[in-house]
């Protein structure tokens, strides 16, 4: 195609754009990682490694993120899988796509109001009511890293469904009828045709819901009373409780920075294990 | 296999019932149901909080999605003819703002501009002749559009360009060897081609910024969303109000999605008719 | 509804209004069933004072006006009358501490019209420049002379009031009496924070805020309650830290837990004490033999408030004395003026949770205006809540 000044032109508006609410924030956040806190709160310019050697301080929210973000992802998957190939290869064709929205169609609440839901069934009064009438004692499940995780689960699952549906739904299925006729049990069909080919979808669904988690605030803070603390959950206290901006920059100068690590290496990973096929993607 | 998938479609909707029901309560508390009435939807509607909030979830999704769309089909476009470092610096820059965290978006836009507000105002202040009130320039829903509408632009960039790269070329250098000038190409060959990418682009911006919550909890200053309303709303003690909100846009979400449903049903028949 | 102003009587009013508030879960039920349009038309029927003020609204103050206050600190039914009287819709946000409303107005755009900070505070609003002194003409309800100068003292800085008093009261801890077992009932600090890791282990609720929960830590040692001493905050931090894993949550709203019966024990302000005794008496509000926290809140107007004059118009309708008795007897918090004690029926004013024993009264202090401000306890309040 031809190149010429007005290709530049278009790139303009999005330039501008990324440059200015992209570039230049993350620029003030990296200077602000180095100044101090006021005296009332806020930052006051110097120049000090204070903020990062004191990071230390908010290991266990790293480790906690670091920690359920995985767990969550995998939770995620577990769950998300057999109904990704239960939609894409079992499902009556007739009903595969009403089946299909119904998955998405929860995600169309705010996940405010979803998580909402979940204080209640999980409380006192919900599940573990419930499981004492039946005689199965009342465990404490909300404020705990259990309740955050099916909060987690709840709240992305459709975004691992998808991902894996659409790799499944692509498979050829003539694949596994030869596999059949050759004399393979299903299991092996499985894992020698079904699960390889499903990899590129379990890959992105996995990056989407691991990259939302590492940020995430608002299950953590509803489900986990204040205890169970994300990375996102010590970001909002050090912006909107102890107004420490020199170190919440470097907090979340670290997270962004843990998240590039990981991202990357994962997608490495992803991309040999693959093959180096180039269908693994973000989107 | 079926039994599993009704376990799971069970988890996903209880709670959703759970909401509904406690949506019809006649009584003020969320956890016990004293009795089936509709005040609480009237509630909803008649409160001017909520509708206001309602209003600024849609003006500001509807803005920032409509410039995202813009410029991110621009910027596709162009990037699809593009090597060399440039292109490379956008992709890495489309690569940091699809996947930084909500929240870090959030801090660093307010902490920016905040900064950069405490900087300009005094300097308008002086520069703005006597006569009139300088405008001081604050957080609100102009940079509530600028924050959402950034990671919707990446998004656009992103399915527009896939769009671009599955698109069949030859068409197009058919239609300049038949005489077209470029924008006419552009009109009649490729906008066609591209124009599902530009619309799931669009949808795919709005509904990010009508639900999103962490960013604008930071970068909204005094205008409320909605989002930000349930959340107040909740700290503020649980009523059946907010399950009467949650219900109603969920059945809203739903009536939308039967009747997109129904056009693109209706726009393939003919499609195939034709 | 406005024509039943004369027929009314004022002592008619408070009977009306008692009658509603002898049971709480009447009250719900009076509420629930009825909707709050029966108690608005009650309310606003009876108010002298509403009539000509509405006239002035219409004039413009707005359609709304946005309260940054505390949970559980308002009578519903109040709002509504405002709204009804003035055309303007109250936009409540709730905070748990007086760090997150500075931190929201620090970082500008808040929006906020009224917000309601305490005593230690104001000192610090005025020097970061946040607030502006109050017109007083503009609220007519407001008679310094019959406010109690210990609680409306603090609103005064540099000789101009900025603040005006809203509710006092103290920072005890509320049990759940029918969950101790052969338990003797905790009366001191250090009660609460060992049954926390004993008895009551994952059960036991505190504040989402430095002042009260560090506070009260440090009372365990018997240090005060404003300490600032690296040494003590570290004792603290390590009790802290320590009762952690056996708290049921970190969380300034515990009415909703101590009423289903997930907690049993928090930190808790005497309103809410007042209140979950009201309705299940089983749960006691207990001030610490050590001492604690004696407080006072304010109703403040932020610098540059989007709608100020329905600021004035709002603090103004608090503050009149019916008002602001029905205010009190719906959350239970005291008010430092005499024009509403002389409303208030005696069992209120002699209501031990609100005005507790004078030993007990006199063990309590002040918060200090340091301790909003002390980087070292904003961190560890931090570190404490990511450990």
């Amino acid at each position: 195609m031809r190149q010429g000044p007005s290709a530049w032109l278009l790139l303009v508006p999005a330039g501008a754009w990324l440059l200015g609410m992209l570039v230049l924030p993350l620029v003030v956040v990296v200077v602000f990682s180095f100044g101090e806190r006021g005296a009332a709160g806020g930052y006051v310019p110097a120049f000090t490694f204070a903020n990062y050697l004191n990071l230390g301080a908010r290991w266990a929210a790293f480790r906690n993120t670091l920690t359920l973000a995985p767990l969550g992802t995998l939770a995620c998957l577990i769950i998300a899988y057999p109904l990704a190939y239960f939609l894409a290869l079992r499902a009556p064709a007739r009903w595969r796509t009403l089946l299909l929205i119904l998955v998405i169609v929860p995600f169309w609440t705010s996940i405010l109001i979803r998580t909402y839901a979940w204080i209640f069934l999980l409380g006192g009064q919900g599940i573990p009511a419930l499981l004492e009438a039946l005689g199965l004692g009342a465990p404490r499940l909300i404020n705990t890293p259990f309740a955050v995780l099916v909060g987690i689960v709840y709240g992305y699952l459709p975004l691992m469904v998808f991902p894996i549906y659409v790799s499944l739904e692509r498979l050829d299925r003539r694949l596994l009828e030869a596999s059949a006729d050759l004399g393979s049990p299903p299991w092996r069909a499985f894992l020698q045709v079904t699960l390889p080919l499903s990899l590129p979808g379990v890959a992105t669904g996995c990056m989407l819901v691991f990259i939302l988690l590492m940020g995430e605030f608002l299950i953590p803070a509803m489900l986990g009373g204040g205890k169970v603390f994300f990375v996102g959950n010590a970001l909002v206290d050090l912006f909107l409780q102890s107004r420490n901006w020199p170190f919440g920059a470097a907090v979340a100068a670290a997270l962004v920075l843990v998240m590039l690590v990981t991202v990357t290496l994962y997608m490495r990973l992803v991309r040999r294990w693959a093959g180096g096929r180039d269908d693994v993607s973000l989107m | 296999m079926r039994l599993y998938a009704l376990a799971v479609y069970l988890f996903l909707y209880i709670p959703i019932g759970v909401i509904a029901l406690f949506s019809f309560n006649a009584g003020r508390h969320a956890s016990q149901f004293q009795g089936f009435s509709l005040q609480w939807y009237g509630r909803a509607l008649a409160n001017p909080l909520v509708m206001e909030a309602l209003g600024t979830s849609l003006r500001v999704a509807f803005v920032a999605a409509l410039l995202a769309t813009l410029c991110g089909t621009a910027a596709a476009l162009a990037l699809s003819s593009l090597a060399g470092p440039l292109r490379r610096l956008f992709d890495a820059l489309i690569y940091v703002a699809v996947m930084i965290p909500g929240i870090v978006i959030g801090i660093a836009t307010l902490i920016a501009l905040v900064t950069l507000f405490d900087r300009v105002n005094p300097a308008l202040a002086v520069l703005w002749p006597a006569s009139g009130q300088a405008p001081q320039l604050g957080m609100g829903q102009a940079s509530l559009i600028a924050a959402h509408g950034l990671f919707a632009m990446a998004l656009v960039i992103l399915i527009v360009r896939a769009r671009i790269a599955g698109m069949d070329r030859s068409l197009i250098e058919a239609s300049a060897d038949l005489g077209a000038t470029p924008f006419g190409t552009f009109r009649q060959v490729t906008l066609p081609q591209i124009a599902p990418g530009i619309l799931a682009g669009f949808l795919l911006g709005f509904t990010f910024s009508f639900d999103d919550f962490i960013i604008a909890f930071f970068v909204a200053g005094s205008e409320t969303t909605l989002p930000v309303y349930v959340f107040s709303s909740i700290r503020r003690g649980v009523t059946p109000e907010i399950n009467a909100i949650g219900t109603m846009v969920l059945a809203v979400s739903l009536a939308l999605l039967i009747l997109a449903q129904a056009i693109l049903r209706r726009g393939r028949r003919q499609g195939s008719g034709g | 509804m406005t024509d039943r102003t004369d027929t009314m009587s004022r002592q008619k009013f408070m009977q009306e209004l008692w009658r509603l508030k002898r049971g709480s879960v009447t009250r719900r039920h009076f509420l629930g069933v009825t909707g709050l349009g029966t108690a608005t038309a009650v309310l606003a029927a009876a108010m002298p004072g509403l009539a000509p003020r509405r006239a002035r609204a219409q004039g413009g103050i707005g359609n709304r006006v946005v309260l940054a206050t505390w949970p559980n600190y308002h009578d519903p039914a109040n709002f509504d009358a405002f709204t009804e009287a003035t055309g303007a819709f109250v936009d409540v946000n709730v905070f748990g501490s007086n760090e997150e409303m500075l931190a929201k107005l620090q970082a500008g755009g808040s929006g906020w019209d009224v917000f309601v900070p305490t005593n230690y505070t104001i000192t610090t609003y005025v020097s970061e420049g946040l607030i502006e002194p109050l017109d007083l003409s503009r609220l007519p309800n407001y008679d310094p002379a019959a406010f109690d100068p210990r609680f409306a003292g603090p609103g005064t800085v540099d000789g101009r009031i900025y603040a005006v008093p809203k509710n006092w009261g103290t920072t005890g801890f509320a049990i759940n009496t029918s969950k101790l077992g052969g338990l003797a009932m905790p009366t001191s600090w250090k009660e609460f924070w060992d049954i926390t890791r004993a008895e009551f282990s994952g059960r036991t609720m505190v504040h989402d805020y430095q002042l009260t929960t560090i506070g009260n830590a440090l009372k365990y040692f018997g240090y005060s309650f404003n300490s600032v001493d690296p040494a003590e905050l570290a004792d603290a931090e390590r009790l802290l830290i320590d009762c952690k894993p056996h708290l049921f949550a970190i969380n300034s709203d515990y009415q909703p837990s101590m009423r289903s019966g997930d907690a049993w024990l928090t930190i808790c302000w005497t309103g809410d004490g007042k209140q979950m005794n009201r309705d299940m008496p089983e749960i006691a509000y207990v001030l610490g033999r050590e001492g604690g926290e004696l407080w006072s809140d304010f109703y403040a107007i932020p610098k540059g408030a989007p709608h100020a004059d329905a600021a004035y118009a709002l603090i103004d309708f608090l503050l009149e004395p019916e008002v602001n008795a029905r205010e009190s007897l719906f959350h239970g918090y005291p008010v430092a003026d005499s024009r509403v004690n002389a409303l208030l029926p005696p069992e209120v004013l002699n209501d031990p949770i609100l005005y507790p024993a004078a030993e007990l009264l006199d063990a309590l202090e002040f918060g200090a205006a340091v301790t909003l401000t002390d980087p070292n306890r904003a961190e560890l309040m931090a570190r404490f809540k990511s450990a």
